[in-house]
């Protein structure tokens, strides 16, 4: 089927798409040819010109987005446990100031207080990460405190990988849980050409050992360059040669030409987002509109990696603006906080499909500062929204700030396995109960973040 | 190695020998795989190792590729003659690659001047990046260059990073290059010392009161000993401490501006204790003043876990990815004999043993880039086209962010195979700025698809190309006299080949 190409984007939303999927398909099958018309003539110039012929809501999984912060996010900034003293005791000049303050820049309280050991324990977001109220309190939007791996490392580069295979200290795991995942289960859409990717330059941990997975740094270039009239010529022997070699390049080789043809159906240049949406410019922002795009291209993509870097803040962290200065770690949350705003009302407009997201980081950082910054630290704050998502609370099972409460004296405790989270949501969203696979030796406890 | 140019219905001996082992792994289908799998380690003058083939291969591992020249002058010196001469470096004229570097005036500016000169950090990171590429296809100092490469990947700094943006030059200069196939533990020192290193891993803000780990915890895991190689918090803690204080001149009027300077007023100058309870525990008394970071690099490099994992990281480079534990134990032997000479560890990772029965590595991309321009007669008069096709590829020298440099494992690399096919394509399109090449000269005389194939082979695969690469080749060419396209295109799709992303 191929869609009006002269539609004008502005009058085509999501919700006429929503309907398109349902009557293109009625349409091919039988239904009359009025049907099949007004089905062509709703469709956005973006969509793919390849017939969809799901209902994407009765047979697809959610398409499970995994966000790394990259570098150690520093989880006190990004959800402010306010009620501790000891918070601002051990942070002189980069606590974020209470909700009640006089400051210009504080903390925003999200109303919810949870048990500690110190008493109720408020949590804000500060100026960064306001952008989150909306999807907070239209309980989309979940925050795990003091969560994440209990591994005790302080490596960067080794609580990534732990993380991302999915069990701490085990090297000889080499590839993700959500390749994994992917790895086991049978396609979300038969034949799907691409299952998962990462927006980057190369595959995170995370995805590793998934099938028809690729990183795509640009969704909107995947192709061929040089002289368009040789392309398909030059194709061929490239194709053979790919053809001729052997595993892990041979399919990363063919995966790539399928993806060229695949990505080059939607026209990512001229989506147009639902409900609104504004997505920040710059890469992170560009990767979640391209994966909202792509999401409700229905093309049969289950997992997508994205990543934002710059997080290590040892020095000259900026959690708030500072007159006229906006902050370095400031501005790292706003990119976040905005592009997953963005994308929620976006994805939210429509009832499918649906999606679970997650945004974690190796660790957290040092409770007390150093200097202007933190140093590597212990437990953090993750981010879990979605359509299916219990969001509007803070799921903690709080520890408390105070020396004594304190991992090894210095750090944040970890009182909830990151595995918990990802876990329940790979059972109840992604339709995959092998958990003994997903994170071997480990029996997750579920938390109750899914509807 | 033309001798070896298999016809297109003759394959080469490798070939021949690559198809008795079917489904031998993930690199069966290269060549070179003949020799992962052989039943038992070859020795040095087994008839089952082709001494031409392995003096390829270790032409490909010390250079960014074979060349025609460079293969006969490997041919002339033998295997233990040409890794010498590869070796003793500053003995190799390399006055004309050098020339090509004299427009780059940042290059031999004091630090003074670089600070001063009118094109900022910008000018510094553009200038050094264009050295660096150049040099790699250029010099004939081609292994001191892929050392280069090591050790500045092994003592990453981001470039982009401020206040390192204005002194990474400095270090690529008076660190990397200086100690690149010399001392390691005059290497690690200069490192420490270098107030690039100082700035990126923020050493220079650390105090007596706030000490700052970032410095601390990655020279323990980074530069020396390996993550969880027998240091815990407590020693990232006092190491943090015993360089508290190691910083640079700052000041913008000072005469020393970005030199190195000791602070003894931030320094942390209570007692330390290192790797306590172990072995190797140093109890370093109060009052030591700059003297505790002296001593705790000369126990860092005293440690059995630094020769491991230093030796480890030097085989994986030149070697292998997986090189046994009992390789790198040789290898942090010598490092250990010779207290931590680089050359003469190279010369035991390098064994003629050892290579035969490597797997083929893949290339990086700028490695790949650079192999092709290498190959073919290129004319490269800038860089910021190859430039921007390395950030194509996620690798720009210079701009890996984190302190761990870029990966070198073909797991990293190898899901992004696109961009890699799109630098053959623009490369003979010119569509890369600054880079050419000339293909009319490189098959000059040849018009038809046996000679212009074999001629590839020759060039651009040291005469070991696969046969059904060649095949693939041979009817996209097809017969008769070849169209002014495809003679051009031909050479883009050949560095898309698969072959060509391994050495």
């Amino acid at each position: 089927m191929s869609h009006d190409e002269t539609m004008s984007s502005g009058s085509c939303g999501c919700q006429e798409y929503r309907e398109l999927s349902r009557r293109g398909f009625l349409g091919a099958v039988g239904g009359t040819a009025g049907a099949i018309s007004i089905a062509a003539m709703a469709a956005p110039a973006w969509l793919p010109r390849v017939a969809m012929a799901k209902d994407y809501r009765s047979t697809q999984r959610d398409v499970m987005i995994s966000i790394f912060l990259r570098g150690a996010a520093d989880g006190l900034s990004m959800c402010v446990p306010f009620s501790e003293a000891n918070y601002y005791a051990m942070r002189p000049t980069i606590a974020v100031p209470q909700p009640d303050s006089t400051a210009t820049y504080r903390c925003t309280d999200l109303g919810v207080s949870v048990a500690g050991p110190n008493g109720p324990t408020g949590f804000g977001l500060p100026p960064g990460m306001t952008a989150l109220l909306p999807a907070f309190q239209a309980g989309q939007l979940l925050f795990v405190h003091a969560s994440g791996s209990t591994d005790p490392s302080r490596s960067h580069f080794d609580a990534q990988r732990f993380m991302e295979v999915g069990k701490p200290r085990d090297v000889s795991l080499v590839t993700g849980w959500l390749g994994r995942h992917l790895a086991a289960t049978a396609p979300a859409t038969p034949g799907s050409l691409l299952r998962a990717l990462s927006i980057s330059t190369a595959l995170p941990r995370a995805l590793v050992g998934g099938p028809l997975t690729l990183p795509i740094p640009n969704l909107d270039t995947f192709g061929l360059t040089g002289s368009s009239s040789t392309v398909a010529a030059r194709t061929v022997p490239i194709q053979g040669m790919y053809s001729d070699t052997s595993d892990p390049l041979r399919s990363v080789g063919l995966n790539t030409l399928s993806t060229i043809d695949l990505l080059n159906t939607i026209n990512f240049a001229t989506y147009q987002p639902a409900g609104g949406a504004a997505y920040p410019t710059g890469s992170f922002g560009t990767a979640m509109k391209s994966t909202a795009a792509l999401i409700k291209a229905q093309v049969g993509v289950e997992a997508i990696a994205i990543d934002l870097g710059g997080w290590d803040t040892h020095e000259n962290q900026g959690t708030v603006p500072s007159g006229t200065t906006p902050g370095a770690m400031h501005n790292l949350m706003t990119t976040l906080a905005t592009a997953l705003a963005a994308f929620n009302t976006d994805m939210t407009a429509l009832t499918a499909p649906t999606y679970s997201l997650v945004c974690m980081s190796e660790f957290g950082r040092r409770a007390a500062q150093t200097g202007t910054g933190t140093d590597h630290g212990h437990g953090n704050v993750m981010i879990v929204m979605g359509n299916a998502i219990h969001g509007g609370r803070v799921l903690t099972q709080w520890p408390g700030l105070n020396a004594s409460q304190l991992y090894q004296g210095i750090d944040l405790q970890v009182t909830t396995d990151y595995r918990d989270i990802v876990a329940e949501i790979a059972v109840n969203r992604l339709g995959n109960d092998d958990l003994p696979n997903l994170f071997p030796g480990y029996t997750p406890t579920f938390r109750g973040v899914t509807l | 190695m033309t001798a070896d140019s298999p016809s297109l219905s003759t394959p080469s001996r490798p070939l021949s020998r690559r198809g008795l082992i079917s489904g031998a792994g993930a690199f069966a289908a290269v060549w070179g795989a003949a020799r992962t799998v052989l039943a038992q380690p070859p020795v040095e003058a087994s008839a089952d190792v082709d001494p031409g083939s392995l003096l390829t291969k270790l032409v490909r591992r010390v250079t960014y590729g074979p060349t025609a020249s460079e293969l006969a002058l490997a041919a002339q010196l033998g295997y233990h003659g040409y890794l010498d001469y590869q070796l003793n470096y500053t003995a190799i004229d390399d006055s004309a690659c050098e020339a090509r570097l004299s427009s780059l005036a940042t290059l031999t500016m004091t630090q003074q001047e670089q600070y001063t000169q009118t094109g900022g950090a910008t000018l510094l990171s553009n200038e050094l990046t264009e050295a660096t590429i150049l040099r790699a296809i250029f010099s004939q100092r081609q292994l001191y260059q892929r050392m280069v490469e090591f050790w500045t990947d092994h003592f990453n700094i981001a470039i982009n990073s401020e206040p390192a943006n204005m002194l990474k030059s400095m270090d690529d200069r008076n660190v990397i290059r200086v100690h690149a196939l010399g001392n390691f533990g005059d290497l690690l020192r200069a490192s420490a010392h270098s107030p690039a290193m100082l700035t990126y891993l923020d050493n220079y803000l650390s105090t007596a009161t706030n000490v700052n780990e970032n410095y601390g915890r990655e020279i323990l895991e980074l530069h020396t000993m390996g993550a969880d190689n027998g240091y815990t918090q407590a020693d990232v803690l006092d190491v943090s401490r015993c360089f508290s204080g190691w910083g640079y001149d700052s000041v913008a009027t000072s005469p020393t501006r970005g030199a190195f300077r000791y602070s003894s007023t931030r320094h942390y100058n209570g007692a330390k204790t290192i790797f306590a309870g172990t072995p190797y525990q140093l109890n370093i008394a109060a009052g030591g003043g700059q003297t505790d970071g002296d001593r705790v690099l000369n126990a860092l490099i005293a440690h059995p876990s630094t020769a491991r994992y230093i030796s480890l990281k030097m085989a994986r480079w030149l070697l292998r990815e997986d090189p046994s534990p009992s390789l790198v134990d040789r290898v942090a032997a010598v490092y250990t004999s010779t207290g931590g000479d680089i050359k003469s560890m190279i010369r035991e990772i390098l064994k003629p043993n050892n290579l035969a029965s490597a797997p083929p590595k893949y290339k990086r991309p700028f490695h790949l880039m650079v192999s092709a321009l290498r190959a073919l007669p290129s004319n490269v008069t800038a860089t910021s086209g190859l430039r921007g096709q390395l950030t194509s590829c996620g690798h720009r020298p210079f701009y890996w962010e984190t302190p761990d440099g870029y990966p070198d494992t073909a797991m990293y690399w190898q899901g992004l195979i696109l961009p890699r096919w799109n630098f053959g394509a623009s490369l003979l399109n010119a569509n890369i700025s600054g880079c050419t090449v000339d293909y009319p000269a490189f098959f000059s005389g040849l018009t038809t698809a046996g000679p212009m194939l074999n001629k590839i082979e020759a060039e651009l695969f040291a005469g070991e190309m696969p046969a059904s690469e060649k095949a693939r080749l041979n009817t996209y060419l097809g017969a008769g006299t070849i169209s002014s396209t495809k003679t051009k295109e031909v050479l883009g799709v050949a560095i898309a080949a698969p072959s060509f992303q391994w050495y």
